[in-house]
C-alpha cells in the first residue's frame, strides 16, 4: 500500500515536470530557446499568489491571477529581453535567459525577501483522505489531475485553433509560416504566453504541496525540467511530457527504494541514467521533426 | 601597451628565423604576449605590496585559468558548458585531499578511505595526480556528452554539474559533505596563479589554431560543411572538451591552495555563472576575449563590491544590496549580447604578426598541382531514397569515371541533390550501393571525404566566421599532417581560385560569388578524385559564370580528376561537359553526350512538357537545334 502512496506521489511530481518540460519545449520548438528564465516565472507566479492572498482576494480568484501574472511576466519577458535579439544565434539567446534568471533572483531577494514567505493553502488541500489501509494526500491527486487536464487542453489548442495550428506548422518550419503571412510576433507571442501559464499553474501545483515561496523556489524543478526535454527530445513536445513524468516517477521511486546510505548520490544516479538514455538515443525519445535543406 | 609591443618585436625576430608554420608562429607570438602582459601585471601588483590587492588579482589569475579552460572547450565548439565549475570543485578537492597535512587529515577526515590518505604531496606532485584525473574524468564525461549537439549538449553539461556537486556532498567519508573542507595548506600566491594564468593562455590561443582547433572550430560554424571535408565533429571537440577539464582541474588544484578552505556551493551554479559571464563579456571565441574579459569582470566586481553592503554617493546614501554584483554581472552580459554579441574583443585575437606586417603570406613559390593517377570511380548500383512515401531517388544506377566532367541536369525536385548527397556519403540510400574505389566501413560523409570524394553545397557552407585561409587551410591539413605543407597548399588553391587577395578576411564578409569560389577551393584541398558540384554558379551574372566554366575546365585538365555538377545553367552544362545525365522523378531519363542529350526527346519532354515537344519537333524538321533547350 506504501507502494500505491509512492506511486502517486511520483506521478505528481511527474506532472509538475511535465507541465515545466513542455513549457520550455513549446518555446524551444519555435524560438530555438532554452529559457532559463522559466523557473523564474514560477517563482514570479507564487509571489503573485502570495500578494494577491495577502490584500484579501478569495483563493480560487488569487490563483487565476497568479496564473495570468505568470503568463503576463513571460509575456514581457520576451518583449523586453528576448525580442530585441531575433535572429540571434541559440547560444545568444541562452546566455540572455541565463543572465535575466540571474538578475531576477537577486531582484526577489532584494525586492521581496531572501527567505521562504509562508503561503496558507486551504485546510482540504494540504490534509488527505482515507481509502481503506491507503491514505491518499489531496495535493498530489489535485495535481496528477490539473496536469492531465493541462495536458489534454494543450493538445486541444494545438490541434484544433488557427494559432495552435500556426505554431505546430512554425515549430517544424518557422519562414514558411511567415511566409503564409501569419505574425510572427504573435505566434512568438503566443508561446511565451503558453509557457508562463504552464510555469504558473506548475508553482500551484508546487505550492499546494510545499506551501512556502523563495526567490529560489523554481530553480530546482526547473533544472530537473530542463533534462527532462532532453531526455524526451529537445522541441518535442509528446516528448517533454514523457521525459517529465519519467523523471518524476524515477526520483520518487529512488526516493522510496534505494537504502539509506546511497540516498545522498540519487541525482548522479537519476542524471547518470539520463546520459546513458542519451548515449543509446542522442535525439531522445521521441525526436522532434525538422527541416532542414542541403 | 609599450611594454606589449615591445614583447611582440622581440617575438617577430625570434620565430620568423625558425622554420615553423606562419599560422603556429602567430599563435605563439600572441599568446606570449598575453603570457608576458599576465606577468608584467603580477609583478605590478607585487610592487604595490598590498596584501588585499594582490588577493584579488590571484583570485583573478586563478578565475583566468579556469576561463581559459572553458574557453577552449565553449569558444571552439559554440557549445556553452555549465559544467565546469564542477570540474574546478573536483579538481580543488583532489588537491585538498593530497597536499594536507597527514595529522590533519586524520583528525578531519577519520573515514577517508586509505588509499587516499597521508599523501602530504607538494602542489606538483598533486598536480600531476590531478592531470591524470582530469584526463580520465574528461574522457569519461565527454564521449555521451558529445553524441548531443547544440543545446542539448548544453543541457547535458549542465546535468554533469548536478553530478559532480551530487558527488561532492554525498561522499562524505572524502569532502566532509556540505560541511566546509579545510586545512589545506595555503601555498599559492601570486605568482604561481599567475603563471598558471599565462601557461593556459598560451595554451588557449595554441590550441585555437592548431589542427584540433582548426577542425572544431570548422564544425562548429557549418557541420555538415566539416564532415564533407572529413572533419568529424565529435573527434575534434573531444580533444577539445579533454584539454578544457585539464585546466578546470588545475584552476581547481589552485584555488584550494589559495582558499584554504571551501565547501561544494562553491563550485556549483554561482562559480558557473561567474566564469561563463566573464567569457562572455570578453568574447567566447578568442583566447584575448578570455583574458579581457576576466580583466574586465574583476574590475567591475571591486567596484560594485564596494556598494554591495550600503555606500554613501553623492551625498546619497544607498541601502546595502544583497547580490549586487551578480546583478551587474548579468546586466552587463545581457549588454554586451546585445550590443556586442562577439563580446568586448570583438572575437578577435592579438594578431601581432599581422598588424606588423609579418602575417602569413603566400609563399613565393607554390607546391605543383599532383595529377591523379586515372582509374577510380564511382558506381551507383540501384540506388534509391524514400524520405517517408516520398520516392526522391529510385533506382538509379550509373558509374562516374575521373578525367572527365559530368553534368546531372533535371527539372527541379527530380532527385538530383538527394542523389548527389547519396554518392557523397552525406545521405544513407534506402536501397542499392555505392562504391568508391575503396572499400569503407559505413556510409558516411567523413569517410567519403577522405577517401577521395570533395563537394560543394546548393546553400553555402562555408565556416563563415573562420577567415577566407583557414577555411581551405582546415581542409589541406586532412590530407597533410604536417602543417607548413598543408599552409603552402592552401595557398595555392587560394591563388587557383583568385582568392589570394582576401585570405585575411573571415569569410562571411567576402562577396557571394568569392564565396562560391571559396567552397571550391576548399573541396579542391583535399586533393579529391572526384569533385561533386551542386549548382557551382547559382546566383552568378554571366561574367562571374564564364570565369568559373573556364576555372573548372583548367582544374580537370591539370589534377586529371573526375567532375560531377548539378547545374541549371544550360549554357554552362553544354559548354563544360562531355557527358550529360538527366533524372526526372527520380530515374534516369537520358544519358550521354551533350549533343545527344540535347535531341532526346524524354528530355525535352520533362523539361517542356509533351505537348511543345511536338513544336520542337516540328521545328527541329526546319532548322538545326538552337543553343539553348533550357527552362
Amino acid at each position: 500500500m506504501i507502494l500505491l502512496q509512492q506511486l502517486i506521489n511520483a506521478v505528481s511530481l511527474g506532472g509538475v515536470y511535465a507541465l515545466l518540460a513542455l513549457g520550455l519545449a513549446i518555446v524551444f520548438s519555435i524560438v530555438g530557446l532554452i529559457n532559463f528564465a522559466h523557473g523564474e516565472l514560477m517563482t514570479i507566479s507564487g509571489y503573485v499568489l502570495l500578494a494577491s492572498l495577502a490584500m484579501g482576494v478569495p483563493f480560487a480568484a488569487s490563483v487565476a491571477v497568479a496564473l495570468a501574472g505568470a503568463a503576463l511576466a513571460a509575456v514581457a519577458m520576451e518583449r523586453i529581453a528576448f525580442r530585441p535579439m531575433r535572429g540571434a544565434d541559440v547560444t545568444s539567446l541562452l546566455l540572455t535567459s541565463f543572465a535575466v534568471s540571474s538578475l531576477l533572483k537577486v531582484v526577489f531577494q532584494n525586492g521581496i525577501s531572501a527567505r521562504p514567505q509562508p503561503v496558507s493553502m486551504p485546510g482540504w488541500m494540504t490534509s488527505a483522505t482515507a481509502f481503506g489501509p491507503v491514505t491518499l494526500g489531496h495535493g498530489p491527486m489535485l495535481c496528477i489531475a490539473l496536469s492531465i487536464c493541462a495536458l489534454i487542453g494543450l493538445e486541444l489548442f494545438l490541434r484544433y485553433t488557427t494559432m495552435g495550428i500556426a505554431m505546430r506548422a512554425a515549430a517544424a518550419d518557422f519562414d514558411v509560416v511567415r511566409l503564409m503571412g501569419i505574425s510572427a510576433g504573435r505566434i512568438i507571442a503566443t508561446a511565451f504566453l503558453l509557457s508562463g501559464l504552464l510555469a504558473g499553474l506548475a508553482a500551484m501545483l508546487w505550492l499546494a504541496q510545499r506551501a512556502s515561496v523563495d526567490p529560489l523556489m523554481g530553480f530546482t524543478p526547473v533544472l530537473k525540467a530542463f533534462i527532462a526535454t532532453v531526455i524526451g527530445g529537445l522541441g518535442s513536445l509528446r516528448g517533454a511530457v514523457l521525459g517529465g513524468f519519467l523523471l518524476g516517477v524515477v526520483e520518487v521511486l529512488l526516493q522510496a527504494l534505494l537504502p539509506s546510505d546511497i540516498l545522498p548520490y540519487r541525482d548522479a544516479i537519476v542524471l547518470s541514467a539520463v546520459i546513458a538514455v542519451l548515449m543509446a538515443r542522442p535525439n531522445g525519445l521521441i525526436p522532434a521533426v525538422n527541416a532542414q535543406r542541403s | 601597451m609599450k611594454t606589449l609591443t615591445q614583447a611582440e618585436g622581440r617575438e617577430t625576430s625570434l620565430t620568423s628565423r625558425l622554420p615553423l608554420p606562419a599560422t603556429f608562429r602567430a599563435a605563439l607570438a600572441d599568446g606570449a604576449a598575453m603570457a608576458l602582459a599576465v606577468v608584467l601585471l603580477a609583478a605590478l601588483f607585487w610592487a604595490t605590496g598590498d596584501a588585499a590587492l594582490q588577493r584579488v588579482a590571484s583570485y583573478a589569475a586563478i578565475m583566468l585559468t579556469a576561463v581559459c579552460g572553458l574557453q577552449i572547450f565553449s569558444g571552439n565548439s559554440g557549445i556553452v558548458s555549465f559544467g565546469h565549475s564542477g570540474f574546478v570543485g573536483l579538481g580543488a578537492y583532489a588537491c585538498g585531499i593530497l597536499t594536507m597535512p597527514a595529522a590533519l587529515q586524520g583528525a578531519t577526515l577519520r573515514n577517508l578511505p586509505g588509499i587516499l590518505a597521508g599523501h602530504e604531496l607538494t602542489l606538483g606532485g598533486a598536480l600531476l595526480v590531478i592531470v591524470l584525473f582530469a584526463v580520465l574524468v574528461g574522457a569519461l564525461s565527454g564521449g555521451p556528452l558529445l553524441r548531443l549537439s547544440g543545446s542539448g549538449a548544453s543541457i547535458a553539461t549542465l546535468a554533469i554539474l548536478i553530478i559532480t556537486y551530487t558527488l561532492l556532498v554525498a561522499t562524505r567519508d572524502i569532502t566532509r559533505g556540505s560541511q566546509p573542507f579545510y586545512g589545506v595548506p595555503r601555498n599559492v600566491g601570486l605568482w604561481t596563479s599567475a603563471a598558471a594564468a599565462a601557461f593556459a593562455l598560451v595554451a588557449a590561443r595554441l590550441f585555437r589554431d592548431s589542427p584540433v582547433g582548426l577542425s572544431a572550430r570548422a564544425a562548429a560554424d557549418d557541420d555538415r560543411g566539416a564532415a564533407a571535408i572529413g572533419v568529424s565533429r565529435r573527434g575534434a571537440w573531444y580533444l577539445a572538451w579533454i584539454l578544457s577539464v585539464v585546466l578546470a582541474f588545475v584552476a581547481g588544484a589552485l584555488m584550494a591552495q589559495f582558499l584554504g578552505a571551501f565547501s561544494p556551493k562553491d563550485f556549483y551554479f554561482h562559480l558557473s555563472f561567474t566564469m561563463l559571464a566573464m567569457l562572455i563579456l570578453g568574447g567566447m571565441t578568442s583566447s584575448l576575449g578570455a583574458l579581457a574579459g576576466v580583466v574586465a569582470t574583476t574590475i567591475l566586481i571591486e567596484i560594485v563590491r564596494r556598494f554591495e553592503s550600503g555606500a554613501v554617493l553623492f551625498g546619497v546614501e544607498l541601502p546595502s544590496l544583497f547580490g549586487l554584483t551578480d546583478a551587474v554581472l548579468a546586466l552587463s552580459m545581457i549588454l554586451v549580447i546585445w550590443r556586442r554579441p562577439l563580446g568586448l574583443m570583438d572575437g578577435r585575437e592579438l594578431d601581432l604578426l599581422r598588424r606588423f606586417g609579418r602575417g602569413a603570406t603566400p609563399p613565393a613559390e607554390l607546391p605543383a598541382i599532383a595529377r591523379q593517377a586515372p582509374g577510380g570511380e564511382i558506381a551507383a548500383e540501384g540506388v534509391g531514397k524514400r524520405y517517408a512515401g516520398v520516392v526522391a531517388v529510385d533506382g538509379v544506377s550509373l558509374s562516374f569515371a575521373m578525367d572527365m566532367i559530368t553534368g546531372i541536369i533535371g527539372p527541379n525536385g527530380a532527385g538530383k541533390t538527394t542523389f548527389l548527397n547519396i554518392i557523397s556519403g552525406d545521405v544513407e540510400p534506402s536501397s542499392g550501393t555505392v562504391r568508391i574505389g575503396r572499400s569503407l566501413r559505413g556510409h558516411s560523409a567523413v569517410r567519403f571525404a577522405r577517401a577521395g570524394i570533395a563537394r560543394t553545397f546548393q546553400n553555402l557552407r562555408i565556416f563563415g566566421r573562420m577567415t577566407v585561409f583557414e577555411n581551405v587551410l582546415v581542409a589541406a591539413r586532412q590530407v597533410e599532417p604536417d602543417l607548413a605543407r598543408a599552409e603552402r597548399a592552401a595557398w595555392r588553391e587560394l591563388a587557383l581560385m583568385g582568392l589570394d587577395e582576401v585570405a585575411d578576411r573571415p569569410a562571411a564578409t567576402i562577396a557571394y560569388g568569392l564565396r562560391r569560389r571559396l567552397e571550391i577551393a576548399r573541396a579542391l584541398a583535399l586533393g579529391p578524385r572526384f569533385l561533386l558540384l551542386d549548382e557551382p554558379a547559382a546566383g552568378m551574372n554571366a561574367v562571374e559564370t564564364a570565369d568559373l566554366v573556364q576555372r573548372l575546365a583548367e582544374v580537370r585538365t591539370r589534377r586529371g580528376i573526375g567532375i560531377v555538377l548539378i547545374e541549371h545553367d544550360m549554357r554552362l552544362v553544354m559548354n563544360l561537359c562531355e557527358r550529360i545525365v538527366v533524372i526526372d522523378h527520380g530515374q534516369v531519363i537520358a544519358d550521354g553526350p551533350p549533343a545527344e542529350v540535347r535531341r532526346n526527346p524524354d528530355v525535352v519532354a520533362a523539361y517542356l512538357g509533351s505537348r511543345s515537344l511536338k513544336a520542337q519537333q516540328d521545328n527541329n524538321q526546319e532548322d538545326s537545334p538552337t543553343e539553348d533547350t533550357s527552362q
